[in-house]
């Protein structure tokens, strides 16, 4: 019977993931990175062709050519690093925002360097995770319209690999309940109304962090006239964390990024 | 090639579409619409006859007779070509819009003393799709539930239009997220169809086993979250456990988490050392032997038995008027199975045991899963066990033109893509996702039960609403 099941569980080796493991890691997103002393002009044009939606430009800037790679666009789909000869890699750590402009990390394709890099990491989060989150953190997720695949790594956030519960983070069924909605994308046009009322329904303060490719940019169905757009342009959002879907690792980063900027900042916006 | 489907396709007039759906042994796969070149529309009507495809397709010069009087599971596709393509059908029973959303729209009234109306969603208490379920309940009963569906609709059938054919695969694998593979590889199957091209054994080796490992995912993920429905947690929890060994296997032995990104017109992009294979085969032989021992405990528990028996009963007759698919028709009696009907790829080598059951409540749907995760065990152990050598894809041109059709047994049932290329690049891709066929089915196993109970028979179907509404 049920103690059976009990007894099974509590006799497998624990499983959980440490939490110096999970922060800023995104290993097993499909999610590329640069290898600056490989990138030649050649290469990057054709990365650039290879992607389908744009993440990656090429821009012309003071007479300097710079590669411009968009996280928040990217799917992971492995076609710049098929293209890129060794010089695009699987990326270890992507960068999760508050401001949706710190998906983007920029290259000078010439001197093989990368211009900027916001690095405030979270290096310290470890210690201070209670601090962070406060004691407790009640999350609402809202589906504005994605494929699934994004609730299926939310969904695994509770499972006993990461248990976010350990952070006193939680999964509530109602927006009256909520301290942050957590939003995937992309908001179609049948959907829109919906969030809306469901962000008016949460009452201040309160946090929204899109998820997901779709939820950042409008992902794979950016240019579909059934679809109203990313999650910021229905409604006022606070962070960003890209991936296609973004995993587990990805998204625990992100709640902590948007918490710990609110933390620094205080609560207004 | 890589599906060797029996087809027989021709033109016909609406009057031979309608006899073709009402022959014996007949099911109904799809109806859609297309618009070639010179802009002639034309409707494609698609039905299994004695497990070999048919289409029928008819040039629309006027309005259409409706198949839905001799086949009830044509309503919702005529609803949507309706409401897509403009086409007029005459003798539609409801044409109300379905994938449309406008602002006036006029719910079935069921009247009477003492009969009240429940409007759930779209947005939903936990972390699942949106959908509006508008119940007539009398006290606790479900008298009428009439779905809302299509909030997810994101034009996904448009947006491949004007794409090259590699790049169908990405757009594929974000129809329905948790199935991706089961889409990746339809698609890629009917791009192979219409070209004719055969994927080596070794890519098709490797199809079988992520398509099955998605299956294995999808039903121990929904038997646990059945559990959690009733308020057993404890499985629940140990099956998400399951769950996530498995992903993690995946992502150390195929570089993935969900398959994205492997499936490819001409067959795979990863391909997989022998201590890969050795080490996914021990994670998949430990994970369905746990499952397994769990299982046969649940179902050894009162409190969930008492839950599960008897509840949301889908009668085998509405199943195959409806023309239901995949485990929530086998578990009610329904026989039918793409792997077994319609073999493709590395399953015309392999023996597939379809399991069966007839009482159609939850606890056949929940069994119909646990059964089901024990065969695609197998089925991957056989295959890693028995792995042909050699390359894993072939070359597609991408610059042909041709059309072609494809159908795999995805975790929620018969998925299929017809696509239309011209020199390269996709004119029109239709995609008959199992959900969409079998959502219609929900109510008639919902009435008659408390509401509360609702999300119980609800997640037994599991059905997908992406997948649904595109």
């Amino acid at each position: 019977m049920i103690f059976d099941i009990v007894q099974r569980s509590l006799s497998s080796p624990g499983v959980l993931v440490p939490f110096e493991a999970l922060i800023a890691n995104s290993r097993g997103s499909r999610m590329p990175d640069v290898r600056q002393e490989a990138l030649t002009a050649s290469i990057a044009r054709r990365a650039v062709a290879s992607c389908a939606l744009s993440a990656l430009i090429i821009e012309e800037e003071d007479g300097r050519s710079i590669l411009s790679l968009d996280y928040g666009k990217c799917t992971g789909c492995g076609h710049c690093i098929e293209a890129g000869e060794g010089a695009f890699l699987l990326a270890e750590s992507v960068q999760c925002g508050v401001a949706r402009q710190t998906l983007v990390r920029r290259w000078d394709i010439e001197r093989g360097v990368e211009i900027s890099r916001d690095e405030t990491a979270l290096t310290d989060a470890a210690q201070q995770i209670r601090a962070i989150v406060g004691g407790a953190l009640n999350i609402r997720q809202v589906d504005g319209g994605s494929c699934n695949g994004c609730e299926a790594e939310i969904g695994a956030l509770t499972n006993p690999y990461y248990d976010l519960e350990r952070f006193g983070i939680h999964f509530v069924p109602s927006p009256r309940h909520a301290d942050m909605l957590l939003v995937t994308g992309p908001v179609t046009r049948n959907m829109a109304e919906a969030v809306k009322r469901t962000y008016e329904a949460t009452p201040p303060p309160m946090l929204v962090v899109a998820v997901g490719a779709c939820g950042c940019s409008g992902g794979i169905f950016a240019q579909s006239p059934e679809i109203a757009g990313s999650v910021d342009a229905v409604i006022q959002v606070d962070a960003y964390i890209p991936g296609c879907p973004p995993t587990p690792a990805m998204l625990l980063t992100g709640i902590l990024r948007v918490l710990r900027h609110r933390q620094l900042r205080g609560l207004s916006r | 090639m890589t599906a060797n489907l029996t087809t027989r396709s021709v033109e016909g007039s609406a009057e031979s579409a309608l006899r073709l759906l009402q022959g014996s042994n007949t099911r109904l796969v799809s109806i859609f619409g297309s618009v070639d070149e010179s802009g002639a529309r034309r409707v494609h009507y698609l039905a299994d006859v004695n497990r070999e495809y048919r289409i029928v397709s008819v040039p629309v010069t006027g309005a259409l007779p409706s198949a839905t009087r001799v086949s009830p599971a044509a309503a919702w596709y005529e609803r949507e070509l309706h409401d897509r393509f403009g086409i007029e059908i005459e003798g539609h029973p409801d044409l109300r819009p379905l994938v449309a959303h406008p602002a006036e729209y006029t719910f079935l009234q069921t009247q009477g003393v003492g009969v009240c109306e429940l409007p759930v969603g779209p947005v939903h208490a936990g972390i699942i799709e949106p959908g509006h379920f508008r119940f007539s309940v009398m006290g606790d009963s479900v008298l009428h539930l009439e779905l809302r569906l299509f909030y997810t609709h994101k034009g996904t059938e448009k947006l491949f239009e004007g794409a090259p054919v590699m790049n169908g695969t990405a757009l594929a694998e974000s129809v329905s997220g948790d199935n991706c593979f089961a889409h990746a590889v339809a698609y890629s199957q009917s791009v192979e169809n219409a070209f004719g091209i055969s994927v080596p054994p070794r890519g098709r080796a490797i199809r079988l086993i992520g398509l099955e490992f998605e299956r294995m995912m999808a039903h121990i993920a929904d038997v646990g979250a059945l559990c959690g429905d009733v308020g057993c947690v404890v499985p629940a929890a140990y099956t998400a456990r399951i769950k996530e060994s498995l992903l993690q296997a995946s992502a150390s032995c195929f570089g993935t988490r969900f398959w994205r990104g492997i499936a490819t017109p001409g067959g795979v992009k990863r391909d997989l050392s022998a201590e890969n294979a050795r080490q996914f085969g021990m994670a998949i032989a430990q994970a369905a032997a746990d499952f397994a021992g769990m299982a046969h405990i649940v179902l050894d528990t009162p409190s969930v038995m008492n839950r599960f028996e008897g509840t949301g009963v889908l009668d085998n007759k509405i199943a195959c008027d409806l023309g239901a698919v995949g485990p929530v028709a086998r578990a009610s009696g329904v026989r039918g199975d793409v792997r077994h009907d319609h073999p493709y790829g590395h399953y015309r080598k392999i023996t597939v045991e379809t399991p069966h059951f007839q009482q159609g409540d939850v606890l056949a749907r929940a069994r119909m899963r646990i059964e089901e995760t024990r065969v695609s065990a197998r089925l991957i152990q056989e295959t890693l066990h028995d792995l042909a050598a050699g390359i894993i894809r072939t070359p597609v041109p991408t610059d042909a033109s041709a059309e072609g059709f494809s159908a795999v047994e995805s975790p929620r049932g018969e998925l299929l893509y017809w696509i239309r290329v011209r020199d390269g690049r996709i004119a029109r891709c239709h995609i008959k996702s199992p959900s969409f066929q079998s959502w219609p089915c929900l109510p008639y196993a919902v009435a008659g039960n408390i509401s509360a109970d609702f999300p119980l028979v609800n997640k037994s179907f599991n059905l997908s609403y992406s997948g649904c509404d595109r």
